[in-house]
């Protein structure tokens, strides 16, 4: 089973994807942080719900506007992790290593398992290359906007540990969507086109259906801001305002709700995979 | 991982028991049954579609038979605790990540088995291409890819090798380089080899026994010698018909062929003498090769073995 892992991170790390998905992350990261900071602490005010100016330094505490410029580029790093799950199955379909692949593993259940956890590693390395860049980007326009770097260190660090653990949540998934789906082009365009897509209009569209108004906060997106706690302390009302969920679920909830997924999919695809011809 | 390569005449051998596969209302492999012994090399052999590589593939566990059994050494393939020391295959269409280098493809394939990297190595100068793996795989040329399939099948040391039209993509160089290394693999290292073939020419020095399918089902098996037949020998005279009397007398076999006579039982030096006694000058004496090129065909589209993939499909559902 080890064996098995061994060579699943191998296969990652012969490829020019260990080191342009790393760059892209911390690169991306960088960027996103960086706008974020711009508004949070360059601009430093925006208006509020009633129209009065907002100064998210003063209002919220500076812990908050940090954690909230770091994990400013967060959607396209879970984005970049759900692609980097669905690589790592529907590649071998794509280039037809499947077959090698199968001959070293024949036990299918096996072989999700060891991917899996290469998954969770690999996303793992990503996410730390991804906070490292979103810390230099978002941590430059911090300063500029003459805001502390690190107000709540110890704070940070637990948002730093649940944005690395929201992108391995997604990067499971995406594994979990490359069992399911074995052609790769379809499993990105569906993965990407139902995150930025699908995602937000069918929230919007429940928020018209009363019983189901709640449901959105179960979605993935909904459910990574809640699992990333970046409103601890503030008022609901205000982080709303910031882009909150109403009513959101707690941080502990929302990373369960992802993991639901992410199983459920895995789950489905070994069940899938299992009786699968490769031919 | 380093099994001695030590040939026991146990060996692991590979049996096949009704075997059948549908794809849809399509049968690509029809009740096949068949055992190949160890430490020989079995030709398998079909035309193209027969579903020889249906077959190695339901033997892999990579497709999953739609009755009967496929067995390496008594077990299923998903069954072996190291499949790959057990068994080597090199199957058609295997693909290699077009980013990664031949050599770090079978390190990852090590990796699987906890086959030292040093191995990998080995194997890359035993099949000849110890430079050019270190490329990266997508501008490889087809006969590469069949070292570098070989390589990846030999790297456990595995006692049966599985290869599937292992010929396919090579020049004549490399295509008796291959029959060589099999011959090496089955005799000196004791291996069980199955080599799937289109063509019967291809293989025919190399193996001893025979599987010949044709859509699917069983046409013949048996060693080559066998499939071969009795030798024979073409012997002309001015007077066939005497010579005939002469050599049935002496108890051979005797048919007229091509104005001459078809003589089996005897080599050409006993029937050259029997006519040289009788007073027959010999105006023409060679042996008769069967020629299996032609028997394969014969076999192989035969009128139930014909037509198969232009059925309606019918018969299969
Ligand atoms: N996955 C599949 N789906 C449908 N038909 C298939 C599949 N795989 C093979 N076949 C068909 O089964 C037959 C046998 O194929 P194959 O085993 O590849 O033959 P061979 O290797 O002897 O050339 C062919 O007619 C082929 O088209
Ligand atoms: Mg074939």
């Amino acid at each position: 089973m080890i064996s098995l892992v061994r060579a699943e991170l191998r296969k990652y790390f012969t490829t020019r994807l260990s080191w342009s998905m790393p760059l892209a992350m911390a690169v991306l990261g960088g960027l996103f942080a960086a706008l974020q900071g711009l508004f949070l602490a360059v601009i430093g005010e925006f208006p509020g719900p009633d129209g009065s100016m907002i100064v998210p330094s003063e209002m919220f505490g500076e812990d908050v506007v940090a954690r909230l410029v770091y994990t400013g580029g967060v959607q396209i790093g879970y984005l970049l992790a759900l692609v980097l799950g669905i690589l790592s199955m529907s590649g071998e379909f794509r280039h037809k290593t499947i077959t090698a692949t199968l001959l070293a593993a024949p036990r299918r259940g096996r072989l999700i398992a060891a991917k899996l956890a290469s998954v969770a590693v690999i996303v793992a390395v990503n996410a730390v290359a991804f906070t490292l860049g979103s810390v230099v980007g978002g941590g430059l326009t911090l300063a500029l906007g003459d805001v502390s770097l690190f107000p709540d260190l110890a704070g940070l660090l637990a948002t730093f540990a649940r944005m690395i653990l929201v992108l391995v949540l997604w990067g499971l998934m995406g594994f979990g969507l490359g069992v399911l789906i074995t052609n790769q082009v379809v499993a990105l365009f569906v993965g990407v086109g139902v995150t930025l897509l699908v995602e937000p209009l069918l929230g919007f569209g429940l928020t018209f259906v009363e019983r189901l108004a709640d449901a959105s906060k179960f979605f993935p997106s909904q459910a990574s801001t809640s699992a990333l706690d970046l409103f601890a302390g503030v008022d609901p009302g205000m982080a709303q305002s910031l882009g909150g969920a109403p009513d959101a679920l707690s941080w502990g909830w929302g990373t369960l709700v992802l993991l639901g997924y992410a199983a459920f999919m895995a789950a489905l695809g070994w069940l899938l995979t299992s009786r699968r011809d490769v031919a | 991982m380093t099994t001695p390569p030590a040939p026991s005449p146990s060996g692991t051998g590979i049996s096949v028991r009704g075997l059948t596969k549908t794809f849809g209302s399509f049968t690509a492999v029809d009740d096949l049954s068949f055992e190949v012994a160890p430490a020989r090399v079995t030709g398998f052999l079909g035309p193209n579609g027969a579903g020889k590589t249906t077959t190695l593939r339901m033997l892999l566990g990579l497709v999953r038979p739609t009755s009967g059994e496929a067995l390496i050494g008594g077990r299923r393939y998903a069954d072996l605790s190291a499949p790959m020391v057990t068994v080597g295959a090199a199957l058609e269409a295997t693909g290699f990540h077009p980013g990664r280098s031949g050599r770090n493809h079978l390190r990852v394939l090590a990796a699987s088995h906890g086959i030292p990297d040093r191995r990998v190595d080995e194997l890359l100068e035993l099949v000849g291409i110890p430079a050019a793996a270190r490329k990266k795989a997508g501008g490889y040329s087809m006969g590469m890819r069949q070292r570098l399939g070989l390589a990846a099948a030999l790297l456990g040391d595995p006692d049966v090798l599985l290869l599937d039209e292992p010929a396919n993509g090579l020049d004549p160089e490399g295509i008796r380089w291959m029959r060589g290394f099999m011959r090496h693999l089955a005799q000196e290292q004791g291996k069980t080899v199955l080599v799937s073939s289109h063509l019967l020419g291809e293989v025919e020095q190399t193996v001893e026994d025979v599987v010949i399918i044709a859509n699917g089902r069983m046409a013949r098996q048996g060693t080559i010698d066998e499939l071969r037949g009795e030798p024979a020998v073409l012997v002309r005279v001015a007077d066939p018909a005497g010579l005939a009397g002469v050599l049935q007398e002496a108890g051979l076999e005797v048919q007229p062929e091509d104005g001459g006579l078809r003589v089996s039982g005897a080599d050409g030096a006993r029937i050259g003498e029997a006519a040289h006694a009788a007073g027959h000058a010999v105006h023409e004496l060679r042996p008769l090769r069967t020629d299996l090129e032609r028997l394969f065909l014969e076999l192989t589209e035969s009128p139930e073995h014909r037509n198969r993939n232009l059925a309606t499909g019918t018969e299969a559902a």
